[in-house]
Formats: structure tokens, C-alpha cells, sequence
């Protein structure tokens, strides 16, 4: 479950004079009634595309996502942890599986799609650009960054399109123990000996950064969106969502008697809003265009993956008939 | 030429060239067919759609489906079916039935055989199995559930497929899913650190 | 009856499942294919579940924790098969081991379903559906590349000459074999061999694969006596890296 900020195309208004008045009309109408779109109704060729990546990057974010938390597979301590965590793992290949098939009902075979992640032409999650040093550090990704992913994908469970929705729905059941897990993890280590206790507090001041990042960029600097507002296809404002994410963990955090690298951060007692130190938008783009520490790494796995399996691929491929797009 | 470092040790063993130009384009070849997965929850309920898998035959559909969609709760029972053999009405909106929108079919010929009908009764939701009769082919199939079918509320979309080109994995094979329920470690809550907590918390303020 | 024979049986069982759990896993998130991929991890949870079931009758036999026979012990203390331990290849490999190892599997737990062993019965009895599905997957899976393309066949063919000899290692006869036969624990290792033998032909017989000549090759034994290859040491150390940093701390 690691959807996060998705990176949007500067929706292109005047694509939309091209397409049938009256349909546009019918078609909006229904998203405002609150019913969901099927892949088979009537929509603008916009509303396609746009939540085609953004369906695609949230299945790409869940299979890259498995990397640095499925390092810890072999290595977690004791069988308790290690079940949970493959279970973990396990889960988050399958939430790929069914947001590619999400996206697949609108048009766009899973093998490209899988093409475009590694021709770097599709992006995934920036958190997955980074490394997961110690044991501490994928109890951080299992606690935290699930949480953030969880606020991004309960919003936008209450989108317009069927086949997504439906596919968080599956994604949100499974992913019940995903957060206790983690929360459970860094308990123990927060109530167990010093150095475990240290060992969180250096993966805490090492993935902070980039949890601020999760959410995207600050509402004031980012792609206009109110067509893909209006059509439920994003459903909340990148500060809203961070927002919602200082609300409900710090407090969580300091509970622990662990401290967050910002010294700005604090809650505004009579705005209710948070207030920190406004993260380096620079050093995000520069990540999530490639300069991350961990970027190469994480492609190359994923295309010496693709590579080794093909044979197998081409083993399974049915000569004697042809793909169509899946039903709902 | 060196192998790509990582703090991954399997990363590490999978001795990737850190300098090569991997692939960024895939074959044409690779893309395998998609079927349509119905699910059991227990032998009171129907059989349900639950989503898709990529396989090679029905008997791989199946394998891969039992992991994909029957990892959580309880299940009795998988169908799968390639996806082009699933044929689709239109959809209808409102309080129209689609079967209202069903004429009598030119083609009434055909071997008389088994055909199952899956119905969607709300936008938004998935098809769920009502049963099966047969008929000379999917347009007759429709034609005869329209006459023969009582329905008490609309239906927005029907699915026919024929039995035969279903995989029914079922009676015989329950024992596959009997552990499901003891997998606890995978429910949230097996997951109780209240105590725990609380215990901390009352030694940090005594520490205050 | 005692002890000693009992928990040689179950410490072999029990390792075998965890090592190859382990090497199983190291699959997810770079499998062949999304759906290949769930299966499996599917199935490397169920093998470490069903190590950590056995683990559980071994320390009401007296012996340590789960937690502690399972990322203590060094190499030379596991009665894994050699067969499991090694790495994962590629999905050729892989998939050879999965096969040849769980039908193995599935006929060693009917007959310790039947044990007269009340302990060893129930959790064989109770965990013996995973198994068959894992057969079930084994089997599909070989089917289809083993009669798909020329390239599969000949992958496929040269993992299992590569295989065979490791997978007879699995088994290898214990000293106690004579007293677990006539106690009726379960029926012995020649006697799974036997079956194993006929259960796979009849799937290879389905596909472009033949099976090598089991009587011709050297079965690679010595896994049993805790006589390992050299790359079992570094996968027990990677499994206990983080838990032996503090055996005794919760984590």
C-alpha cells in the first residue's frame, strides 16, 4: 500500500473541445450524483489518460516498494516478525497486481505498462529512491509510510472510477494489520533496550525528510487540478493529505518519547493546522528525476527481473489466442 | 565487470552488471491473456467477481487466482474463464432492467448446452452468479433467462458464459482453504500493544 | 520410543521447510511474473508456518524456543537437505526445486498424518491442504514450460539433470530409521522415494522432459548429519543478523 503524491500532466483544457458536449455533460453529471464510471461508459479521452498514470504509478509504487521492505524478509528477527513481514510483502505484489488490472479495464496492456516503469518513462513513490539501512528503518516504512499511503488511499477510494475504487476497497482489507504490524514493531523497539531504541530514532531522523516529501508537492507550487478535482479523480489537496498524516502520527511519535528532526514542527493551537519547516522541493525533484540514492538500484532489480523472467513469460503466452482488455 | 552494491543482500547475490545497459524495452510476445476470477466466500453464498489474473490456461488461472484473491477470510470455491469468452449485455441506468432491453435473437441454432449467468444490480458493484439453464447459444441464453427469469429488481449488466468454458474448482478441493482462518498473524488484531504502551508511558512520567 | 529418534525426524523436517521457506522468499518483489510471484511467497509463508509448527512440537519434546533452535544454531547443527540450501538460481532452478521438493513433501505428510504419534498426526493432518495446493502449483507450472517453447524445455531439462542428484539427497536413511518404521511413526525415507518416483514420472511424462535415471546418479547426502555445501553458513547468518544483535531483547 504505497500510493502516494501522484505527479499529474498539466491537464491540457483544450483537449476537452474536442469531445461531444452533450456526452461531457451526461458524464459529469453522473460523477456528481456520486456514481462511479465503468469501463465501458462514455469518457473524455483526459479523464482516461490521466487516470491511467495514476493508477499505473500507484501499481508501480506498490511493486518497487517491495524492494526495500523485502530486503528484510531473510533477515527479520524471529518468526513472529518474519511471517508478518512476508505476509506484508507478499500483500503489497498483490495491490500491484490488482491496480494494474484497475487500470488495465481502461485500455493499456499490463506489459507496456510494466515497459514504461523501466524505461523510466512512468514514475513510481520518490520514498522508494532511498535506503532501508537497519531493521529500524523498514519498521519506520511499515508503520509510517503505510499510514501515509493509507490517508492518500482512503481519499481517493471515494473516486469516480469503478474498477479503482474497487481495487482500493480489496487493498484497504488486506491492508488492516499492515499498520498494527508496524505501529507493534516500533512499540518493541521503543519500550525495549537502548540501542534498539536508538536504532529508530536514526531511522526516524533519516526517513523524516522524505515523509514530508510523500504527500507531493505544497499545494502552492503544484499542478493545477480543479478538472481532475471535479471529476474525482483527485481527491484531495496535497497539503490536506499531509495535513491529515501530522495530525493523526506525530503525537504517535512523541508518545514514544522519539523526537522529529524539525525543530518548527509544531500544532497551531487556533488554526488546528501543523506548521514545519517547509521540506526542500529542490532536492525532491532532483530525487524523483533520478538523483536519488537509491534510484539505479531499484530500476535495475526491476529490469534484470523482467529480463531473467521473460523466457518464462514466453512460456506461458497462449499462441493460439489474442489479449482484450479486461472486463470491470 | 563489477556487480551493482547494495544493502541487499539478495540484491548483492542476484549480481546485477552495475554498468550495463539493461533492457528498456520489452517484447511484443510478453503480454499473456487475461480471466475474469469468481469467488466463493462459504457454501451459503454465490460465486462473485473478484478481478483478473494474467495466466497461460485455465488450470494456471486457477492457481494463480486461489493466491490472489482467497488469501484473507474463508473461501469454498474458485471459477475462472478467459475473459473473451465472457460475453456482456449493455448497461442500463435508472430502474430499467437490461433484460427489458432484450430482443428475440435471429440465430436460434445450436447443441442445447449449460450456460451461467452472472448479474450486476447496482453500478458500482461486482456481478454475482444467479445460476445457470440452457440454451442453444449466449444470445439464446438471454432470451430464455428473459422469459424465464423472476426477477424482483433490475438488473444493470448481465455476463453469460458457458459452463464449459468455466473452470469450477470446487467440491473435493476445501481442503486447500482450511487453514485460512488460523493465519492470525495476517489480521490486525493480532497485533495488541495497548499494554505495552501504556506500561511505557507510566514509567516515562514516573522518570519526569 | 524415544526422544532422540523422534527429533531427529522432526529437526529434519522442520529445517528442510525453514531453509527452503527462506530461499523461497527471496522471489518476492523480482518474480518472473505478478502472479507467479504472490504464489510463491504464498507458498515460502507456508513452508516457514509449517517449520515453525514442527519447532513448536520439538520444545514440547524439551527442546529450546522456536526463535532460538531456528536463528542460533550454526550450519553444522541443521539436518536440513543440501538440496535446500542452495541459491535460488534462476526461475528454472527455482521452480525444478519447488517440484521435486513438494511432492516429497506432500507424501511425507499423508503419512505422518497417519503417525502413531498423536502430536505429529494432527499437524500433518491440519497443514496437509497447503501442501496439495502446493503441488497443485508445482504442477501446472511444469506442465506448461515444460512443453511450452524450445527455450523452457531445454531450461527445464538442464535444471532437473542439475537438480536430481540433490533432490535423492532428501532422502537420506537416519540411524533411527529402523525404530521410527517399526513404531510406526511413519513409513521411512526409501518409502517416499518410491512413490516420489512414480508422482513425479507421471507429471514429466505430460511434458517434453525426461526424467534422469535415479539409479545411475550419486545421491548428494551428508545434510542430514549436518554436513552442508557453502552456502548455508552465510544464509543462517543473514536470517539471525538482526536477532542475535539481542537474543534476549523483544523485537
Amino acid at each position: 500500500m504505497y500510493g502516494s503524491a501522484q505527479i499529474f500532466d498539466t491537464p491540457k483544457l483544450k483537449e476537452l473541445e474536442n469531445e461531444d458536449p452533450v456526452k461531457l455533460a451526461e458524464f459529469e453529471a453522473r460523477i456528481e450524483r456520486g456514481e462511479k464510471i465503468e469501463p465501458t461508459d462514455w469518457m473524455p479521452k483526459m479523464y482516461r489518460k490521466q487516470l491511467i498514470r495514476m493508477i499505473e504509478q500507484h501499481a508501480h509504487s506498490e511493486i518497487i516498494g517491495a524492494l526495500p521492505e523485502g530486503t528484510w524478509i531473510t533477515r527479520a528477527p524471529g518468526f513472529k516478525r518474519k511471517m508478518a513481514l512476508m505476509a506484508k510483502v507478499q500483500d503489497e505484489v498483490g495491490h500491484a497486481q490488482l491496480l494494474y488490472s484497475a487500470a488495465e479495464t481502461l485500455g493499456k496492456p499490463r506489459e507496456q505498462m510494466i515497459e514504461d516503469l523501466i524505461s523510466g518513462k512512468s514514475k513510481y513513490s520518490n520514498i522508494f529512491n532511498y535506503p532501508t539501512f537497519t531493521w529500524a528503518d523498514s519498521c519506520f516504512i511499515s508503520w509510517l509510510v503505510d499510514a501515509g499511503a493509507i490517508v492518500n488511499q482512503l481519499a481517493n477510494a471515494k473516486g469516480s472510477y469503478g474498477p479503482y475504487c474497487r481495487a482500493l476497497d480489496r487493498i484497504c482489507a488486506e491492508e488492516a494489520f499492515h499498520l498494527k504490524y508496524g505501529h507493534h514493531c516500533v512499540i518493541s523497539l521503543a519500550t525495549g533496550t537502548e540501542k534498539q531504541r536508538q536504532m529508530f530514532q536514526e531511522a526516524l531522523n533519516r526517513w523524516w525528510p522524505p515523509m514530508m516529501h510523500f504527500f507531493g508537492p505544497s499545494d502552492k507550487i503544484s499542478v493545477h487540478s480543479e478538472i481532475l478535482m471535479k471529476w474525482k479523480v483527485k481527491m484531495a489537496s496535497n497539503d490536506a493529505m499531509r495535513q491529515q498524516f501530522l495530525d493523526m502520527y506525530v503525537p504517535k511519535i512523541w508518545e514514544l518519547g522519539f523526537t522529529i528532526p524539525d525543530q518548527n514542527l509544531k500544532k497551531n493551537e487556533e488554526s488546528g493546522e501543523w506548521e514545519y519547516t517547509e521540506p526542500d522541493w529542490d532536492e525532491f525533484k532532483r530525487v524523483i528525476n533520478g538523483d536519488g540514492p537509491c534510484n539505479t538500484e531499484r530500476l535495475a532489480v526491476r529490469k534484470t527481473a523482467e529480463e531473467r523472467g521473460a523466457w518464462v513469460r514466453r512460456a506461458l503466452k497462449n499462441p493460439k489466442s489474442a489479449y482484450v482488455t479486461p472486463l470491470a | 565487470m563489477s556487480a551493482l552494491k547494495s544493502l541487499d543482500p539478495r540484491v548483492a547475490r542476484l549480481n546485477i552488471p552495475s554498468e550495463i545497459e539493461l533492457i528498456t524495452e520489452k517484447e511484443e510476445q510478453d503480454q499473456l491473456n487475461t480471466y475474469q476470477v469468481f469467488r466463493q466466500m462459504n457454501l451459503k453464498r454465490p460465486f462473485e467477481h473478484v478481478g483478473i489474473v494474467h495466466a497461460a490456461n485455465l488450470e494456471l488461472a486457477f492457481t494463480f487466482a486461489k493466491e490472489q484473491y482467497s488469501r484473507r477470510q474463508t473461501c469454498s470455491g474458485i471459477w475462472v474463464v478467459e475473459t473473451e469468452k465472457v460475453k456482456t449485455t449493455d448497461f442500463t441506468e435508472d430502474q430499467e432492467s437490461i433484460y427489458s432491453k432484450i430482443e428475440e435473437p435471429e440465430n436460434k441454432k445450436g447443441q442445447m448446452e449449460e450456460f451461467d449467468f452472472f448479474h450486476l444490480d447496482k453500478r458500482g458493484k461486482q456481478h454475482v452468479h444467479i445460476g445457470s439453464m440452457k440454451a442453444e447459444n449466449h444470445e439464446m441464453a438471454l432470451w430464455r433467462a428473459k422469459q424465464e427469469l423472476e426477477l424482483d429488481k433490475p438488473v444493470y449488466n448481465v455476463w453469460v458464459v458457458k459452463s464449459e468454458d468455466l473452470l469450477k474448482v470446487e467440491e473435493g478441493f476445501q481442503d486447500i482453504w482450511d487453514t485460512l482462518p488460523d493465519k492470525r498473524y495476517r489480521e490486525a488484531v493480532d497485533y495488541k500493544a495497548g499494554d505495552k504502551l501504556k506500561e511505557f508511558k507510566e514509567r516515562m512520567n514516573q522518570a519526569k | 520410543m524415544s526422544d532422540i529418534e523422534l527429533k531427529d525426524l522432526l529437526y529434519k523436517v522442520a529445517d528442510d521447510q525453514l531453509i527452503l521457506g527462506h530461499r523461497n522468499s527471496e522471489w518476492t518483489g523480482i518474480g518472473p511474473l505478478l502472479e507467479e510471484d504472490i504464489a510463491f511467497s504464498s507458498m515460502a509463508q507456508d513452508k516457514v508456518g509449517h517449520s515453525l509448527a514442527f519447532y513448536n512440537l520439538l520444545h514440547q519434546l524439551g527442546e529450546s524456543e522456536p526463535d532460538i533452535v531456528a536463528f542460533t544454531r550454526n550450519a553444522e547443527q541443521f539436518h536440513n537437505s543440501k538440496f535446500v540450501e542452495l541459491p535460488i538460481g534462476e526461475y528454472d532452478f527455482s521452480l525444478i526445486r519447488h517440484f521435486l521438493f513438494d511432492h516429497a513433501e506432500l507424501i511425507r505428510f499423508e503419512m505422518l498424518s497417519n503417525s502413531s504419534h498423536e502430536g505429529i498426526a494432527k499437524i500433518a493432518k491440519k497443514l496437509k491442504g497447503e501442501v496439495k495446493y502446493h503441488v497443485i502449483h508445482a504442477d501446472s507450472m511444469i506442465k506448461q514450460l515444460g512443453s511450452s517453447t524450445t527455450e523452457s524445455i531445454e531450461r527445464m531439462q538442464k535444471a532437473l539433470n542439475f537438480a536430481m542428484p540433490y533432490a535423492l539427497g532428501l532422502f537420506e536413511v537416519s540411524e533411527y530409521e529402523e525404530k521410527l518404521i517399526s513404531n510406526r511413526i511413519y513409513a521411512g525415507e526409501v518409502a517416499i522415494k518410491d512413490r516420489w518416483i512414480g508422482d513425479i514420472q507421471e507429471i514429466i511424462m505430460k511434458t517434453s522432459l525426461e526424467l534422469p535415471d535415479t539409479k545411475i546418479l550419486t545421491p548428494e547426502y551428508g545434510g542430514r548429519k549436518g554436513e552442508h555445501t557453502e552456502h548455508l553458513q552465510p544464509l543462517l547468518e543473514e536470517m539471525s543478523a538482526v536477532f542475535r544483535e539481542d537474543p534476549t531483547a523483544d523485537w
